[in-house]
């Protein structure tokens, strides 16, 4: 895979990576109460799988200062087009669910309840997209710069991408921290 | 345990545009936030249509502009006054960050692209540096990081901007999630609340460390002496109950600004009218501010200009710098009646003229997210 080609800045250590899809992999496991879209599985996975890594079974070892920092070009397609869609049309009804799926802070939630991450939340999309599978630049930037500043001592980075067909869709996630 | 430390060098804001349901520049945000004049109305067919919706009020920008032209406005406005009347020794934006918050939709690359194109033409600024689409604490968590940019001596300027225009998709969302007050008003804090209603806001900021400031004779609107970000690890969309996460943000500006809980004169709350979300926040105060709560004074503007989503941050980051220039501390519009899991010492029924050295405005977002910035004059 192109993600096992990451280049890490020097100040940032790697403690665990992962990547959705692996070469047996058929199909996300869905999340429950996210509809429509694979965009959300998608980053769950890929989270799950990294923290699994390094830690084994969910819950981990109790609260740590890690920040979560999805950083994606597509962004959550799915769910935008269905919002979309639904909203076009006043005579149709909006499946409720899609209100907090309608932002990526939610799937983080998710995660972050999970395994129980009290650092930063942060969702941004990057103004020169990676190819997918790959971390874009900025995103790196941006965990050097989190470490730094203090409010986490490590940070789950997940770069996701969705495709038009879910079979595409590329997801890396590393666990970082500070330092060599 | 944080790791966050006081910075030797705390950023200053030397330029700010808005436009907001109140109208363009701070003047009439500061007017109708001190007066509590909420900005609130039906949406109108030209904007969309909202008659299969349960609620159908909003706070608009009359004839709003498309909204990387909103953002665009906010920004020519902060960077002209950033400018100061020494344009001759006008700031290099060859290398100036610009960091963008704005929902995640179907449309974002292509605003973006548009900022960009225009920032590069007007102001030199190379481009948008990234995209913060984390809802309700996207602007925060972009102040936040421009500061730490700023006084790690990454950089020596950062533009900050945001836009949240209310749409069909996201106004048919939150309808949907029964987010949107009932009764037409938002009443943060107050028994009997109903939700939350959404608000236009473009926002633009230019801060910068001191010494750059100094070297061209900017003007120092405010100063930004700390700030926080946190998680609550608690829940897709539900706030920690006991506000534990947000007292964390707030507790990490204070950390950062070096000073105690008793020296913040004014909190600018994120408070939206959500029954449980409110009841969080006031939770969150108690933790950090104990006994003291009760003397400190504490307003949400949104019950003035609505929620605007990825960019409210920004915005109530406008309205507690006003407040703070003022001197005269904004009203929490739309109260009604005291809820016992709410008791703060709310700024009601009239502005309370005050001049406090320090003011926290702080945000809670969707995944547990919060952010805390401390502004000092």
């Amino acid at each position: 895979m192109s993600s096992q080609s990451i280049i890490l800045p020097t100040e940032l250590t790697l403690l665990a990576k992962a990547h959705w899809p692996g070469p047996t992999d058929d199909g996300l496991p869905p999340i429950a109460g996210f509809t429509v879209s694979t965009f959300n599985p998608l980053v769950a996975e890929a989270a799950e799988r990294c923290l699994s890594a390094y830690y084994g079974p969910a819950p981990g070892p109790g609260p740590t200062r890690t920040a979560l920092l999805l950083t994606s070009g597509s962004g959550d397609l799915a769910t935008a087009a269905a919002i979309a869609a639904a909203s076009a049309d006043t005579g149709r009804r909006m499946p409720p669910l899609l209100f907090f799926q309608s932002n990526p802070n939610a799937v983080l939630g998710h995660i972050a309840a999970r395994w129980q991450l009290t650092g930063p939340v942060v969702a941004t999309a990057p103004a020169t997209p990676a190819a997918p599978g790959e971390v874009p630049a900025d995103a790196l930037d941006l965990a050097e710069l989190l470490l730094d500043d203090g409010d986490a001592d490590q940070v789950l980075l997940i770069a996701a991408e969705q495709a038009p067909e879910p079979h595409q869709d590329r997801a890396v996630a590393l666990l970082l921290t500070s330092g060599n | 345990m944080t790791g966050t430390t006081t910075p030797a060098v705390p950023p200053v804001v030397t330029g700010l545009g808005v436009l907001s349901a109140c109208g363009r520049g701070l003047a009439p945000l500061a007017e109708a936030t001190v007066h509590g004049k909420a900005a609130f109305g039906p949406v109108p067919m030209s904007r969309f249509d909202v008659s299969g919706r349960r609620v159908r009020r909003a706070a608009l920008l009359p004839d709003a502009p498309p909204l990387a032209e909103a953002v665009l406005t906010a920004l020519g406005d902060a960077c002209r006054q950033a400018a100061g009347s020494a344009p001759d020794r006008a700031a290099d934006d060859s290398g100036t960050p610009l960091l963008l918050a704005l929902h995640s939709d179907l449309g974002t690359a292509r605003t973006a692209a548009r900022i960009a194109e225009g920032a590069r033409r007007e102001w030199g600024i190379p481009g948008v540096t990234r995209v913060y689409t984390g809802a309700c604490v996207a602007a925060g968590t972009a102040v936040a990081d421009a500061a730490a940019l700023i006084s790690s001596g990454r950089a020596r300027r950062v533009v900050v901007a945001a836009g949240h225009l209310v749409g069909a998709g996201v106004f048919a969302a939150f309808d949907a999630g029964r987010a949107l007050a009932r009764d037409g008003e938002v009443r943060p804090f107050s028994a009997g609340r109903t939700g939350t209603l959404l608000g236009d806001a473009a926002v633009a900021v230019v801060l910068e460390s001191p010494a750059e400031a100094g070297r061209r004779g900017a003007p120092v609107l405010a100063r930004l002496r700390g700030w926080g970000r946190s998680g609550d690890a608690h829940h897709v969309c539900r706030p920690v109950p006991d506000g534990n996460g947000l007292a964390r943000a707030i507790d990490a500006a204070l950390r950062r600004g070096g000073i105690a809980p008793e020296q913040v004169g004014y909190v600018n709350a994120n408070a939206t009218g959500s029954p449980l979300a409110d009841q969080a926040e006031a939770n969150a105060l108690h933790r950090v501010f104990g006994g003291y709560t009760d003397r400190l004074p504490v307003s949400s503007t949104k019950g003035v200009h609505g929620h605007a989503l990825e960019a409210s941050a920004l915005l109530e980051l406008a309205v507690t710098i006003a407040a703070l220039q003022s001197g005269t501390l904004p009203v929490n519009a739309g109260w009604t009646g005291q809820d016992e899991d709410c008791r703060l010492d709310l700024v009601l029924d009239q502005p309370r003229p005050t001049r406090p050295d320090f003011a926290l405005t702080v945000n809670s977002a969707f995944g547990g997210a919060n952010t805390a910035l401390l502004v000092a004059s």
